[in-house]
């Protein structure tokens, strides 16, 4: 090979290298991009929370106050735990005490943070079991009913998904705890804990995770289903069925790969859903998880509880919308 | 032009078949508003042991005090299913005209879309509880509230989002052109042509306020305890499901039967060119 040769490869190496270059350096940016919109997001969220609990009358000083205390003693409290000092000076504090993992004291003196230590991981624990077994039983689910469009599978699919995604995740429970626990004594109706605060045996995160996953399987199914629906009359899918493929074949490498934006935007808005149903439940079968927490934060007006609690809960529903963001920008690509 | 132009006229449903898809969920809600006339017994008087089983003084047995689970049964509708109407009732008002204007004021239209993605940022059952405990002694009142706040930001994209190319359609151009009002472009030019969609839209509000509802019930966050709500027997029930099942199951099957039937009625208003290829 000549000199010449070499240094023309050389040549065209630089420029392909650099553009490959500026191609991740761009997806980093949108990267950032998005995620700079979502936290900032989860800021507004939490001003407004703030704000919210600001203007309405009454404070944690108040309702902790014992019987026969003295209008001196709340206000000693009150002073104590700063909530005479104006909102905009204390809201700015809290916030910028957030990234260094500080939520805050509660109005009982104890730090949040030590607070949802514990119920915390149990509750993220029990809602990403949910969102695991929701995403895989949705996607079969949908696939199954779209591999033949109007067929028995489709119409059963569809009547029984319209069922579950409409009842109440406490409703769902109360099912399965008569028929599961009391009538057959298959599994355990109350979560007993383990010294460490988890729960004591896996067979107890059974019936929280059916009851949270049937209303969400049903909801995600749908999306599934509509989504391979949309797929499958795009140009590239039909003209993989006119070339003969089977259709499971065109199912699963032509239509489903187009489907990801809008099934991933679907299991992203589930999160809120099993988050929040998760709390229901948990109270229902004494899972020590954030519900309990809430329960005892809402009866003493616990200002920094409830807002430690939204500021976690937001920031996983902003993670999984985040991920759904990159989806949908890895399937799209460049197109807006 | 109207909604039936803009949809492909295939796509409208047999009005039979919708009317035999909202039947059980109209029976229901008569059957609901109505069952106080029927209920044999007041709501708060113990006629049983606690948690009798079901006998001849009572069908359904008693509840944990003894009380008439039946009776309560046919009192403890009405109140759920009123508030989850006025809640649908509100969110769709708000939402249809809201949308209306944000299509064409585009500074209100980007605050609706902003304002519908931090909303998901928290779960409805958190802000159910922030706003109830920010309104002590609000009881069913508080719940609407915040049903209905936590409600508006996604309705609104929706209407706004039917409502963007009517917006940009000829005659409400011509209307602009024509130097009319906003409100006259958006209450009259716009609105009309949305029906459909508010229909839809206002079958959905009343499935999610009819969970929202009975959620914070079952939190005792709404109605307080000697009120006779079908989410509240859950929760004070519960305790005695293996002694008399009833007291829990009946107002469990009540519930599923609302959020189904009223979900099915839901589904056969939505116009069939969004669900169907």
């Amino acid at each position: 090979m000549s000199e010449a040769a070499i240094e023309g490869a050389e040549a065209a190496a630089a420029p392909a290298a650099a553009s490959a270059l500026r191609r991740s350096l761009r997806a980093v940016g949108r990267t950032g991009v998005v995620l700079a919109k979502r936290a900032l997001m989860l800021a507004v969220l939490l001003a407004v929370v703030f704000a919210a609990i600001e203007l309405l009358p009454g404070d944690a000083a108040s309702a902790t106050s014992e019987r026969g205390e003295s209008a001196a003693d709340t206000a000693a409290r009150r002073r104590l735990l700063g909530l005479d000092r104006p909102v905009w000076e204390r809201f700015p504090d809290w916030m910028t005490a957030l990234p260094t993992g500080d939520l805050g004291t509660s109005a009982r003196g104890e730090h949040v943070t030590d607070l949802l230590a514990a119920p915390f991981p149990n509750t993220l624990l029990l809602g990403a079991t949910a969102f695991a077994v929701t995403l895989a039983a949705a996607l079969a689910l949908g696939c199954w009913a779209a591999l033949r469009p109007g067929g028995t599978a489709d119409r059963i699919v569809g009547f029984a998904s319209g069922i579950a995604l409409a009842l109440p995740e406490f409703v769902v429970s109360i099912g399965l705890l008569l028929v599961l626990s009391l009538w057959t004594g298959w599994l355990p109706a109350v979560t007993l804990t383990a010294p460490d605060g988890s729960p004591a045996s896996w067979t107890m995160l059974v019936m929280p995770v059916l009851a949270l996953t049937v209303p969400q399987i049903g909801w995600n199914a749908r999306i599934v289903r509509g989504a391979l629906a949309d797929q499958a009359a795009a140009p590239h899918v039909a003209a993989a069925r006119l070339d003969g493929l089977s259709p499971r074949r065109v199912l699963l490498r032509h239509a489903l790969p187009g489907a990801w934006p809008a099934i991933a935007t679907g299991a992203a808005t589930s999160t809120g859903m099993l988050l929040g149903g998760a709390v229901v439940v948990e109270t229902l079968f004494n899972y020590p998880g954030l519900g309990t927490v809430l329960s005892g934060a809402v009866a003493d007006r616990d200002t920094p509880v409830i807002a430690g609690v939204v500021a976690c809960t937001g920031a996983v529903i902003s993670l999984v919308l985040l991920c759904a963001d990159l989806v949908r920008a890895r399937t799209l690509g460049a197109r807006p | 032009m109207s909604s039936a132009a803009l949809a492909p006229p295939r796509s409208r449903r047999p009005r039979a078949r919708v009317l035999i898809a909202v039947a059980p969920g109209l029976l229901l809600t008569l059957l609901a508003l109505t069952g106080p006339l029927f209920a044999p017994r007041t709501v708060d008087s113990p006629v049983t042991a606690p948690y009798a089983p079901p006998g001849k003084d009572a069908l359904l047995g008693g509840d944990q005090l003894g009380r008439d689970v039946l009776s309560r049964m046919l009192h403890g509708g009405s109140a759920l299913i009123g508030s989850a109407l006025v809640v649908a009732v509100l969110v769709t008002a708000l939402a249809a005209v809201l949308g209306c204007f944000a299509v064409l004021t585009p500074v209100l239209g980007r605050l609706v879309e902003r304002s519908a993605d931090v909303a998901i940022l928290l779960p409805p059952v958190l802000g159910m509880m922030l706003i109830a405990l920010a309104w002590p002694g609000g009881g069913r009142l508080a719940v609407m509230a915040a049903a209905t706040v936590l409600g508006v930001p996604y309705a609104v994209r929706v209407v706004a989002s039917a409502a963007a190319p009517v917006a940009a359609s000829g005659f409400v151009e011509a209307a602009t052109a024509g130097g009319e009002r906003l409100w006259h472009l958006a209450l009259r030019e716009i609105l009309p042509n949305l029906r459909s969609t508010v229909l839809a839209l206002f079958g959905l509000r009343f499935v999610a306020a009819v969970y929202v509802i009975s959620m914070a019930g079952f939190l005792q966050l709404g109605p307080q305890p000697p009120a006779a709500d079908w989410a509240l027997m859950i929760r004070e029930n519960a305790p005695g499901a293996l002694l008399n099942p009833w007291a829990v199951v009946a107002p469990s099957i009540a519930i599923g039967l609302l959020a189904v039937s009223v979900n099915l009625a839901a589904d056969a208003l939505t116009p069939a060119a969004r669900r169907e290829p």
